[in-house]
């Protein structure tokens, strides 16, 4: 029987394909990935993708950001170039009295290990020149970077296949139906069920809908940001600043919008707009360099901010992975719920993850 | 800034939708993005027969003198060294020039943004000194600038057999025009190229375009006979296709209709989009004959006036019924697949949003 | 055809790495941009459109007008930065310290 499976993910983006590869790593199970698209069609390819630690609060989630960034380099080692810089973040700040509230950050974030400085004016200008001299001050940590996200989610793919891995691209589930050893799982390209024995959710912004075949309630919301890109300029930013950053093409790409408007990937002028004259608060010589393109993309926001992850409360065999910062997440993400679907723990505790507090509101 | 119409482009389907708004007394601004009106007429020197009956046969840019002329005493404001960049969330159209971006509010749309020339793949094409057969005409009548000593044409059809002749009068030397067709339909154009001496060869395609730095040689293949020539000029006429981008971001609906060169945004017998505010003329409707763009442009200003409560439905459907007249005869003198792919394109759409076709149009299927 | 022919000029992307794109199951212009970058450049697709339309569709076997176009991308034309930036400003762009200290304030 060529449609049975011991692991579906469904989901294709960084998260499902990040799972997938680190369960490939224990070449034991037969796995196949699921997605309505293509990969990259959705929020993986819509980001731009900073490998974000210093102001992840509180401390604890932090930390899982901390642990996540870190595993990067080993992750290179594995899967190949994905263009990962551990360039260092800068958060700037415009007035004096944000100084408290950075000192504060400062103080949390030192109690797990992470190193956070608040520079002053001067400081942040020796480190990069090009900011404008109107900013206050800025938190700095020196964890921060970025990665090229296609890269990221191509070579989780590429590796994953090496270890046999199947991949249903273009082909939206349907209907699951929760039997007594196993799921089976309708698609629209195929006539017949695809039966698996375990299945983990990983659909980013359409969690709420996956959730509700199997009559899930995943409390996420959905959050449009707009991001601008200039032309290739010569490299000037050695940073990832907030907000901010410097491609290795030489492309600045630009974003803080934040708009609750479902899943709509139209850009509009109106934020573009806004969105340039941020960046030129930010660094004012940027007015002379030519906008190329837009885009936007529909960040996952559970509704307390951080992760859902592990098994699913009351179904055998369901696990769930939803989360905002997945880029960040991802290398950390997959080795857990590897560990977990693999070896039913997991090395770092995901209990206050669990679905389980949202369902206890209710 | 606020207007009634809003036209996008000041090429000659722009200006003449803009003579039928303006002159009813309707505030109007065109977009321009180059320095001057006249689109692509600018370095048509060519003389056009098959135009509307308020226009003597004349040159292009001839006509395009008398499209401004006609324009000028009305009320019509031009925007030149202005583009259109985005869209605002409520439907505002962002304009940007050289110092400024601001949103201009239009109660109607037309965009006239006309065509895009097609580039042909093959190894070389990159190089200097490929260029489309527009290029080319913009180099020798705008720019006074030889493109080039010995140049071979890829694609035959009327736009790039009437550039050859242009090119040959200017002195350069033609190697030949080849298609990769194996035969060509409209011998006229054949007959009219063999007649200047230039060689006409079907079945035949570019193999490699090479050269340091710039093209200086190319290898043809005719139907598995290579042959090397010496050139420094290749011009691709692979045709047109319509320029859709400020259709796309206005959410307009495109379908594919091959004769009309390729996608095409989706429109009614008004030449009203599936954004109820936009409306769409001259080749960005679909590639056609300059007569052809003026009717559009005349179609659809006449359906944005009705949709504005100046035209009553009697006056429009008149005028309306008359242009679709003249419309089928304009292209029916180049090519009348153009007219009845358009008429499916319209009926297509009518039918997918189940909106009856107006009775007037009965006759026009009819006639397909 | 040489597969080194490039398609997209603007990021030189050639015909071997577009049909490597649709090897992994690439059907869409946007699914090969994302993989490749084809289209990206500074005229954002608008000379290698048809041709990546052409390339899909043979490949596949399918027609072109099965092929959708790429999302077109506002600014339509290029336009410096300086020029872009608005005047007014609302609660949807937010700077980022602000963000996490308003995120840490909720908690």
């Amino acid at each position: 029987m060529t449609d049975q499976y011991d692991i579906v993910i469904i989901g294709c983006g960084v998260i499902g394909s990040s799972i997938a590869y680190h369960l490939s790593e224990y070449k034991q199970k037969r796995i196949l990935v699921i997605d309505k698209g293509f990969p990259l069609s959705g929020t993986s390819g819509s980001t731009q993708a900073w490998v974000w630690v210093h102001n992840k609060v509180p401390k604890w989630y932090g930390e899982l950001s901390m642990y996540s960034a870190e595993l990067y380099p080993f992750l290179e080692r594995k899967i190949g170039d994905v263009e990962y810089k551990r360039t260092g973040g800068i958060a700037p700040f415009f007035a004096q009295t944000d100084r408290d509230k950075a000192l504060r950050l400062v103080e949390e974030q030192a109690e797990v290990g992470i190193k956070v400085e608040v520079l002053t004016r001067d400081q942040v200008l020796e480190k990069e020149p090009a900011l404008s001299p109107k900013i206050a001050g800025a938190t700095y940590s020196d964890m921060d970077g970025n990665v090229n996200p296609f890269r990221l989610v191509e070579l989780y793919i590429k590796a994953a296949k090496r270890n046999e891995v199947e991949f249903s691209f273009y082909n939206p589930v349907i209907e699951m139906v929760m039997e007594k050893d196993h799921y089976k799982i309708y698609t629209k390209n195929k006539k017949d069920a695809i039966t698996t024995e375990r299945v983990i959710l990983a659909g980013g912004p359409w969690s709420k809908e996956i959730g509700e075949l199997l009559g899930l309630d995943i409390p996420i919301k959905q959050v449009r940001g707009q991001v601008i890109i200039t032309e290739p300029l010569a490299p000037f930013l050695k940073h990832t600043i907030g907000g901010m950053r410097q491609a290795e093409n030489g492309e600045v790409l630009i974003g803080f919008s934040k708009e609750e408007v479902g899943y709509d990937r139209r850009t509009t002028m109106d934020v573009i707009q806004e969105t340039a004259q941020m960046a030129i608060n930010y660094i004012p010589s940027l007015a002379k360099a030519n906008i190329v393109r837009s885009f936007s993309g529909v960040r996952v926001i559970p509704e307390d901010g951080f992760p859902i992850l592990g098994k699913i409360p009351d179904k055998k065999n369901a696990y769930i992975a939803a989360m905002h910062s997945g880029v960040t997440l991802s290398p950390l993400v997959g080795t857990l719920m590897a560990e977990l679907v693999m070896e039913g723990e997991t090395s770092i505790c995901l209990e206050r993850y669990s679905l389980k507090r949202f369902m206890n509101y209710a | 800034m606020k207007t009634d119409v809003l036209i996008i482009g000041g090429g000659p389907a722009g200006l003449n939708a803009a003579i039928e708004t303006a002159s009813r007394g309707i505030k109007t601004i065109i977009i321009e993005e180059s320095y001057a009106l006249g689109g692509q007429l600018k370095q048509q020197t060519q003389f056009f027969n098959n135009l509307p009956k308020q226009f003597d046969r004349q040159r292009g840019i001839h006509l395009m003198r008398t499209l401004i002329d006609r324009l000028s005493p009305l009320p019509v404001t031009c925007l030149l060294k202005h583009k259109m960049i985005g869209v605002y969330k409520d439907g505002r159209i962002g304009i940007a020039n050289d110092t400024e971006t601001f949103p201009i509010d239009a109660k109607k749309v037309i965009v006239t943004t006309g065509a895009a020339e097609e580039t042909d793949l093959f190894p070389g094409w990159t190089l200097p000194g490929v260029m489309t057969v527009g290029a080319a005409q913009i180099l020798i009548n705008r720019e006074r600038v030889l493109p080039g000593k010995n140049a071979l044409i890829v694609g035959l059809n009327s736009f790039s057999a009437e550039v050859t002749k242009q090119l040959k009068a200017c002195g350069i030397n033609i190697l030949g025009v080849i298609d990769k067709n194996v035969s060509v339909n409209d011998k006229k154009l054949v007959d009219g190229l063999e007649d200047k001496k230039i060689r006409v060869m079907v079945n035949t395609v570019i193999e490699r375009a090479t050269g340091a730095g710039e093209v200086e040689k190319v290898t043809i293949n005719n139907d598995g006979k290579k042959e090397d020539l010496d050139i420094d000029l290749i011009c691709i006429g692979k045709g047109l296709s319509p320029i859709l981008e400020p259709l796309e971001i206005l959410d307009c609906e495109f379908g594919f209709q091959a004769k009309l060169g390729g996608l095409v945004p989706k429109y009614y017998s008004t030449l009203g989009t599936s954004n109820p505010s936009v409306y769409v003329a001259g080749n960005a409707a679909g590639i056609t004959c300059l007569g052809g763009i003026l009717v559009t442009a005349e179609i659809a200003a006449l359906n944005a006036l009705k949709a504005l409560g100046v035209l009553n439905d009697n006056e429009a459907k008149i005028s309306s019924s008359f242009l679709w007249d003249e419309l089928r005869s304009m292209e029916s003198e180049e090519s009348i697949e153009t007219f009845i792919a358009r008429v499916a394109h319209i009926k297509e759409f009518h039918e997918e949003c189940e909106l009856p076709l107006p009775a007037s149009f009965h006759a026009i299927l009819e006639g397909c | 055809m040489d597969k080194s022919t490039i398609v997209c000029r603007c990021e030189e992307i050639n015909v071997d790495e577009i049909e490597g794109a649709i090897r992994m199951g690439a059907s869409t212009f946007d699914d090969i941009k994302r993989l490749t970058r084809c289209g990206m450049g500074p005229c954002q697709s608008k000379i290698c459109m048809n041709l990546v339309r052409e390339l899909i569709a043979n490949n596949l076997g399918v027609s072109i007008s099965e092929i959708p176009p790429p999302r077109m991308r506002m600014p339509l034309k290029i336009t410096r930065l300086g020029i872009l930036a608005g005047k007014t400003s609302s609660s949807n762009v937010v700077s980022v310290f602000d963000e996490a200290s308003l995120e840490a304030g909720e908690r």
